[in-house]
């Protein structure tokens, strides 16, 4: 057990290493000078000499890989070209926007998606209730994040303006935690919580169903249901041994929803690390977008290693080794 | 290498992939959900074939009134079916262009990534050692790139153009498919027939074309109809946020000028039709793919 957790972590320093690799690739060799945006500004020579030092962008493109390895090392990421502050300083509070709609969008979109689908799974087979339930899910899994945005948006803030379509709202006088904790800012989090709960609820509805099928039909349901248990109680046996392939879907899961919340910050602009990471990139800040990929790239990487090693603590048909 | 004559016993012959992919199509189309997908797909690849015929006007050129100003968000009407944008544009002649673009990125990934992931999926799992190795190490890294981002910055570094799009999905998702692949070639390769036919002097080549291929054609299928809906999403997510091709139409697009320029709210003509396409394309993708999801999931059949 322990070897197995040394290696994956080694593994997962490997992954990181690779990742950050093809960063470097993918913003040094691509754009054929970074500076180029900056110069346009009506920037002197040394200037631009000054700040190709800065970001460590002079030198072969072995000494510059080095150099930029050892930066990532020591967690600089430099700064950014349009806020003229340590990236940093820009994405930590990002992060905590992000996590706010990704986290319970997530975990709602899955508890809701596995109450459902032990609905669906348990149906009649071919019987109306599944079938519906199996074609309303694949139709809405096919609805790409920003119709669903768009629809919410002109639906219930365009037309009822039940809800606001901008932003995370006025953060008056509160600071810190305080602020998360108004009317007013989880006015503006509903809709957007609401889109990533559509997004995410019909793959784990979908997911739960196959678990559910493929469990009740097992010798051990025939025992329950000897026993006397009413329907419901045997159906939540079936839903407790389909909810595994789920619990290692999720958190592979919450970096791709980090990631695919991108679209959904953009329409509802909330001001996560994914819209940063889209207006970095239109705005050529390359620092930035590089801090912000990274950070997304690390997210995915723990996640999986988190999934695995609960999974193994969850079901013990799992061997390490 | 043994030529396979009419004589060799069957077991050793194997079947080709076509027949193997003969039937399971066929199986693919008893289940109805499966029927309404090819359904609409043919009827989406009929009028991307045939849409410069169809669209009334050029989606680029800027309408005119009659009295020589801009004939911007004009509703449907007889002249314009489904009205303006706010830029003058024929919304029904940008619509229909708009098919062409998201089946032919579908078309170019499905043939790409299905093509990738067979032969990195069946080399890697039929013949293991250390092409197996690299491999895995490979897609390893590669499962840890979140998909999204990573095409915002290729395709903003490379430039927006199609081709870039193509090659951004290509390289993004021939990972998943190879895996998958891999692992249902490990099930078929242990199989006793694999190693009688091996036995009976069938060449490596052989058994992949006509034992492991034909075996493992739906788990292809079920990833190729996966991966032409993950690349129109792909395309419409970049499109929308604003890095799609500007030389061409797609519906990500359309979407994306009808937000910047604030009309979601009023122009509904321009907005619905290229968001409801969107989302008939992708369903009856993945209705299809359910339907080779349920064929490959043997457990999942009706007992």
């Amino acid at each position: 057990m322990r070897a197995y957790i040394f290696r994956r972590l080694a593994q997962s320093v490997l992954v990181v290493w690779a990742v950050t690799t093809i960063m470097f690739f993918m913003f040094r060799v691509m754009p054929a000078d970074p500076t180029a945006i900056l110069l346009e500004r009506g920037l002197t020579d040394e200037a631009r000499q000054a700040l190709l030092e800065q970001w460590g962008l002079t030198g072969s493109l072995w000494d510059q890989y080095i150099a930029y390895l050892g930066n990532i090392l020591t967690g600089d990421f430099g700064s950014s070209f349009l806020y003229r502050k340590p990236v940093w300083e820009v994405l930590t509070p990002l992060i905590i926007n992000t996590l706010w709609i990704a986290v319970p969008g997530l975990l709602l979109g899955a508890a809701l998606g596995a109450a459902i689908g032990t609905a669906v799974g348990w149906a009649k087979r071919g019987g109306k209730l599944e079938r519906s339930g199996i074609f309303l899910a694949t139709i809405i899994r096919g609805v790409p994040n920003f119709v669903i945005g768009i629809a919410l948006l002109t639906i219930f803030s365009s037309t009822l303006g039940w809800f606001p379509s901008f932003g995370m709202g006025d953060p008056g006088e509160t600071t810190g935690f305080a602020r998360y904790m108004t009317l007013d800012f989880l006015h503006h989090l509903a809709l957007p919580l609401i889109a990533v709960i559509i997004y995410f609820m019909p793959e784990n509805l979908l997911l739960m169903r196959s678990g559910v099928v493929e469990n009740r039909t097992e010798d051990y349901i025939e025992l329950v249901r000897a026993k006397g248990v009413p329907q419901r109680r045997v159906a939540w046996h079936a839903a407790r041994n389909s909810m595994l392939p789920l619990i290692t879907w999720l958190f592979p899961a919450l970096a791709e929803t980090i990631a695919g919340i991108v679209v959904i910050e953009i329409v509802f602009s909330w001001p996560g690390v994914g819209r940063e990471l889209v207006l970095a990139v239109t705005r050529q800040d390359y620092p930035l977008a590089q801090a912000a990929f990274f950070l997304l790239a690390v997210m995915i990487v723990i996640a999986n290693l988190a999934a695995d090693l609960i999974y193994g603590k969850l079901d013990p048909r799992v061997v390490y080794k | 290498m043994k030529q396979a004559s009419p004589h060799t016993p069957a077991a050793i012959r194997g079947r080709s992939a076509w027949s193997a992919a003969w039937d399971s199509w066929r199986q693919v189309m008893q289940d109805s959900f499966a029927v309404v997908g090819v359904s609409i797909l043919l009827l989406f690849v009929i009028i991307a074939l045939t849409a410069p015929y169809l669209a009334p006007f050029d989606p680029f050129k800027a309408m005119m009134t009659e009295t020589g100003r801009l004939a911007r968000l004009r509703p449907p009407s007889g002249e314009h079916l489904l009205g303006t944008t706010a830029f003058g544009n024929d919304v029904l002649s940008q619509f229909l262009h708009g098919f062409r673009v998201a089946l032919l990125v579908g078309l170019v990934a499905a043939i790409a990534v299905g093509f990738i992931s067979t032969l990195f999926g069946v080399l890697s799992g039929y013949f293991g050692g250390w092409v197996d190795d690299v491999l895995m190490r490979i897609t390893d890294v590669a499962l840890s790139i979140p998909t999204l981002p990573f095409s915002i910055v290729a395709v903003a570094l490379l430039g927006p153009s199609i081709e870039n799009i193509i090659l951004v999905i290509t390289v993004l998702f021939w990972r998943n498919g190879a895996r998958i692949i891999r692992s249902a070639v490990l099930t078929e390769r242990e199989r006793v027939y694999v190693k009688w036919a091996r036995a009976a002097g069938a060449s490596h080549f052989h058994i992949i074309m006509r034992h492991i291929l034909p075996n493992i054609i739906r788990v292809v299928f079920l990833w190729v109809t996966m991966s032409v809906a993950f690349a129109v999403l792909t395309e419409a997510s970049l499109s929308f946020l604003g890095l799609g091709d500007p030389t061409v139409i797609s519906w990500g697009q359309m979407l994306n000028t009808a937000f910047s320029s604030g009309n979601l709210r009023t122009a509904w003509w321009w907005v619905v039709p290229p968001s409801l396409a969107l989302v008939m394309l992708v369903s009856a993708l993945y209705l299809i793919g359910r339907a080779y999801e349920e064929q490959t999931n043997p457990r999942l059949r009706k007992r």
